[in-house]
């Protein structure tokens, strides 16, 4: 649900669909486009489905960086940044790629993937 | 995906065991003390440091105060390894805010990851600005991100994050972005090729344009083709197609922002619009049965009718969106029917006929019994807005029946717009005493003050009111339950108009005293002061109670609160004078209200007040949507007296004024020949106007020239319109782009341009773009292009075009005996204009002769009888104000090296616009 905040109301908007055990809330101005704000949020499960493989409350809990980092692939200054997923993964993965190399080189701790879902 | 603290899992799951709130905070408290011992002892490497920030972040979010590892954080983003640099940038975003003193310690580093070759680096330094964002920040690194955003190296990715960082700035702090000067350099960033950047790029524009909309006019042809190849012949990534509809994000700012500006009168736009428009009609006759396809199809048409409507409320996609709100309202979806009835009460606000919106009466009444709260305040949004004298009875009806069961923090605002409406369309005094009193009674504690002041005066101005009023606040005075803005209203009434009723049954003096005095008790202090004063009043009114209310006077002497104590003690020396002189003139009648604007409207205002989007329309009919109209008036004519204010002078003078500008201009700056800088709307590039004075008199040539680009122009004209072309090339080794053309229009010209130009022109290549010219009236002031281009840097060049007023005479033959006729005919002063100047250059009389035919009169030979000597003739052809036949006698003095011109025209200012049009050129110009 959206909730939409004027001057002294708040308006719900719905979204018929239950995204796990996932719930979001957003914020926006009074005269905001309400339906392509619900479809944000829809983007954003969408991509973090592909991230993480049918994202749940788990993934986001332990690798709360990451939700956040994702955040910012989509979201700046409360625009939309980016509505192509493609795009969105290919810079994330390009992080990912980053961060991986830099523990090959220099031996930290085992890359450690555990598999905690629920 | 990489999570490589192993660390950071395990305390994340020893939380997740915590079973109550108390082992919790215990655990918190361990891993507190233990980060906090691991800090001081320091000589951490960077991946504990990372380890132990991320801890302490998740505890943050938790809700756990964090008061230290700011330090580490900050540490952390000058690491030169990507993964410490990113945990330090999320933690210094979540840990700080904009006032934060912090935030001057990381304002270097982020500056250096801004410089940073590498791009992923940018992205982290871009996203700390955007999520902090303090006025230090905007302060030093705006220029740095702008550099990002226009640079040509940048990659899509990084102009993506700079643009709407530059758009959080300037939304926290208008004053430190330049918005005017960089309008052109990011208007050409909607010629991008990637849709990310296009839709990033937008969103910054529209938030600058709201505030410039003059500055950023430029964007409007380019949104409307962008949305054309969008919506209309489908080109796009298919990266950007979101369930079938191609990135209706972008759709719906790029509609929103045209809604923005009054609608355009190049038809070329309109009609590209308008198929912009339909096209997104008609993908949305259905209804898709997938969500995601719905909710995006809905939000892009929703924006589309609000711009329909606000481009012409008469227009044949409005009057199919009409129909299909109609459908909406009763979706079973609630969020189509809270838009339908949204959208309604934006169309209602903007049309001329309501009948449309008045077919779907009975549905907008019940959506106020809707199970959904907002629902039904749109609902009530719609019927005021809706609302006539036709429909008033019913709406207000209905209103006051729901009134009762409203929701509490409705009712404020319900109250308000059923007194408006009541007052507004009232068509007999009964009803709207009636309703007001009716209001006021169910209402209760939710009418504010102004209501009943309203009433008041409406009473106390309309004389006819006054008796029904009188009779109809004493019935409710006796009623058990009578609230106390009722007991205010009657108090006043009463006082004032109360001998009007004083012969009907009930409604004697006494009676009416004991009806007040009978709320008297249980009214707050404030009240009863009010009521002693009515009191005082009817002392007046109706000598025969005197003795009762004397005796009021006497009890309220000793009260404790002073203003009763006063009142009481004042009213009572007055009513025991001796005579009755000062009592008659104290409470005489009183005298009407001045007209004034209702307070009820001013509080509805200021309830909608206050929104950061200038919306192009409020709650409330027609009326009330004035203002906008005044905003749109107020623009076109800063437009216009801009242009104005630069060539009514002769054009001699001006002409001067501008080589003097020039002149101080080049010597300042030297390599001034990249115009990067903004050109004012209403001048032109210096130094520009050289090549025009020839092109008055001849139908093609040079329009402009500099390093970069020549500018050619050819033009014909037949009668009032008139084809022009100009012709782009590039003089450079390099492509140039973001080509794009924006006209200044002017006063009774009207230019379109059949085809927008090409926005690219290759090297040493050329491009062509053409103009409509229509002249409706005569006119003084000829058009500005604006073009802006990047070669290498932003380019902006204004040039005046040579679309005069002679350019729309046709020359016509007259024989001598006709001239003469004609030019007694008009006769001197003022239709006839004369001038005498020198000639700055020799005077050769073929040369005068091809220039005379060239300003499109029709020379007439052997009619003078001095051989040297031009007689000319000419007719003006204009769409409205139709033919202006123009008549010019000029004579040469080859000895004295000067010239005698006169012109007579059937109109004065035609006359005078000829002359100021000719005297520059034959003074100065060599054929």
């Amino acid at each position: 649900m959206i909730h939409h905040r004027s001057l002294n109301e708040i308006v719900i908007f719905y979204t018929p669909i239950r995204y796990a055990s996932l719930f979001f809330v957003v914020g926006i101005s009074a005269d905001d486009n309400e339906l392509i704000t619900l479809e944000i949020i829809h983007r954003y499960v969408e991509v973090l489905d592909r991230y993480f493989g049918n994202v749940c409350e788990l993934d986001l809990i332990f690798n709360f960086q990451k939700a956040y980092f994702i955040l910012d692939e989509l979201i700046i200054a409360g625009e939309m940044q980016e509505s192509s997923k493609k795009s969105i993964l290919r810079v994330v993965s390009a992080q990912d790629q980053l961060e991986d190399n830099e523990i090959t080189e220099k031996g930290w701790p085992e890359n450690n993937r555990i598999g905690l879902r629920g | 995906m990489s999570n490589n603290m192993r660390g950071l899992t395990m305390f994340i799951a020893d939380i997740r065991n915590c079973r109550v709130r108390e082992s919790e905070e215990k655990r918190i408290n361990k891993e507190m003390a233990n980060i906090r011992a691991k800090f001081k002892e320091g000589n951490l490497n960077g991946y504990q440091k990372k380890k132990y920030v991320c801890k302490l972040l998740y505890m943050y979010i938790l809700g756990w105060d964090i008061d230290f590892g700011h330090m580490e954080a900050v540490n952390l983003i000058s690491s030169n390894k990507y993964s410490e640099k990113q945990i330090g940038y999320l933690a210094v975003t979540l840990l700080m805010h904009e006032n934060s003193d912090l935030t001057r310690l990381v304002v270097n580093s982020i500056r250096k990851d801004l410089d940073e070759y590498n791009e992923i680096y940018n992205c982290l330094a871009l996203h700390a600005i955007a999520n902090i964002g303090g006025r230090e920040m905007a302060e030093s690194l705006n220029g740095d991100v702008h550099r990002l955003l226009i640079s040509p190296a940048s990659k899509s990715f990084v102009k993506k994050k700079a643009a709407l960082t530059l758009l959080r700035l300037y939304r926290k702090h208008p004053d430190v972005i330049p918005a005017v000067d960089w309008s052109e350099r990011l208007i050409a960033l909607l010629d991008e090729p990637d849709l990310g950047v296009v839709l990033c790029v937008t969103s910054l524009i529209m938030a600058l344009a709201q505030d410039n909309l003059e500055a950023y006019l430029g964007c409007y042809a380019k949104v409307v083709e962008r949305l054309s190849k969008i919506v209309v012949k489908k080109e796009y990534a298919a990266d950007y197609v979101y369930y079938k509809v191609p990135i209706p994000w972008l759709q719906v700012k790029f509609l929103r922002l045209l809604q923005y500006y009054p609608p355009l009168d190049d038809t070329t736009i309109r009609h590209e619009l308008h198929n912009v428009l339909q096209t997104i009609m008609q993908n949305s006759q259905d209804t898709p049965k997938n969500v995601q396809h719905n909710n995006a199809q809905n939000a892009v048409l929703f924006e589309a009718i609000n711009l329909a409507i606000h481009l012409d409320t008469e227009s044949s996609i409005v009057n199919q969106a009409a129909v299909l709100l109609g459908r909406f309202i009763t979706s079973k979806e609630t969020n189509v029917r809270y838009l339908g009835l949204e959208t309604m009460a934006h169309l209602a606000a903007c049309v001329d006929s309501l009948e449309p919106i008045k077919k779907h009466q009975d549905t907008i009444l019940l959506s106020l019994r809707d199970k959904d709260i907002s629902v039904r305040r749109r609902g009530l949004d719609l019927l005021f807005s809706m609302c006539d004298v036709s429909n008033a009875k019913v709406i207000v009806t209905e209103l006051l029946r729901y009134l009762s069961i409203a929701d509490y923090g409705l009712r404020e605002e319900m109250v308000l717009k059923i007194a408006i409406l009541t007052e507004r369309f009232a068509t007999e005094y009964q009803w709207y005493v009636d309703i007001i009193l009716q209001l006021i009674s169910t209402a209760g504690d939710h009418v504010g003050n102004e209501v009943w002041y309203r009433v008041v005066q409406i009473v106390t101005n309309n004389e006819e009111l006054q008796e029904y009023a009188s009779r109809t606040v004493l019935k409710h005075l006796r009623s058990p339950t009578c609230h106390e803005n009722l007991v205010k209203i009657g108090g006043y009434i009463l006082g004032e108009f109360g001998h009007l009723v004083a012969n009907i049954p009930g409604g004697s003096p006494i009676e009416q005293f004991h009806a007040i005095y009978s709320k008297f008790g249980l009214c707050s202090t404030q009240t009863k002061a009010m009521l002693m004063t009515t009191f005082l009043k009817f002392v007046n009114l109706f000598p025969e109670i005197k003795g009762e209310i004397v005796s009021v006077f006497h009890n309220y002497r000793h009260v404790l609160d002073a203003e009763l104590q006063q009142r009481s003690t004042e009213y009572l020396a007055i009513s025991t004078m001796p005579n009755d002189d000062i009592l008659q003139t104290v409470c005489e009648e009183m005298p009407p209200f001045p007209e004034r604007e209702s307070a009820l409207l001013l509080r509805l205002q200021q309830q909608h007040a206050a929104t950061e989007d200038k919306r192009t329309w409020h709650i409330g009919g027609k009326e009330a949507n004035k203002e906008r109209e005044a905003v749109r008036l107020q623009l076109s004519a800063n437009r216009s007296n801009s242009t104005d204010s630069k060539s009514t002078p002769n054009n001699e003078s001006s002409t001067d004024l501008l080589t003097l500008e020039s002149l101080t201009i080049g010597a300042s700056t030297v390599a001034s020949q990249t115009n990067s800088a903004h050109i004012p709307a209403g001048t032109v590039t210096p130094g520009s106007e050289k090549w025009l004075g020839k092109l008055l008199y001849t139908s093609e040539g040079v329009l402009y020239e500099d390093n970069q680009i020549n500018v050619g122009l050819k033009s014909e004209y037949h009668g009032h319109v008139g084809r022009l072309a100009l012709y782009f090339n590039n003089k450079t080794n390099t492509n140039i782009t973001s080509f794009t053309t924006v006209i200044e229009q002017v006063p009774h010209l009207s230019i379109t341009t059949p085809q927008s130009a090409a926005t690219t022109i290759a090297v040493q290549a050329q491009i062509q773009q053409l103009f409509h010219i229509e002249c409706n009236k005569p006119f003084t002031t000829m058009p500005i292009v604006r073009i802006s281009f990047i070669s290498g840097s932003l380019h902006n060049v204004a040039l005046r075009l040579p679309i005069s007023l002679t350019k729309f005479m046709e020359p016509i033959e007259l024989g001598g005996p006709e001239f003469f006729a004609r030019w007694k005919q008009i006769g001197g002063s003022p239709r006839e204009i004369q001038r005498i100047f020198q000639a700055l250059v020799p005077i050769k009389l073929a040369d005068v002769g091809t220039m005379l035919s060239g300003f499109r009169f029709g020379l007439l030979e052997s009619v003078d009888p001095n051989p040297n000597n031009f007689v000319g003739s000419a007719v003006l052809h204009t769409k409205s104000a139709g033919m202006t036949g123009c008549l010019m006698r000029l004579e040469p003095n080859l000895d004295a090296q000067a010239y005698r011109l006169t012109v007579r025209s059937t109109n004065e200012n035609v006359s005078e616009q000829i002359c100021n049009l000719l005297e520059p050129r034959l003074a100065n110009d060599v054929v």
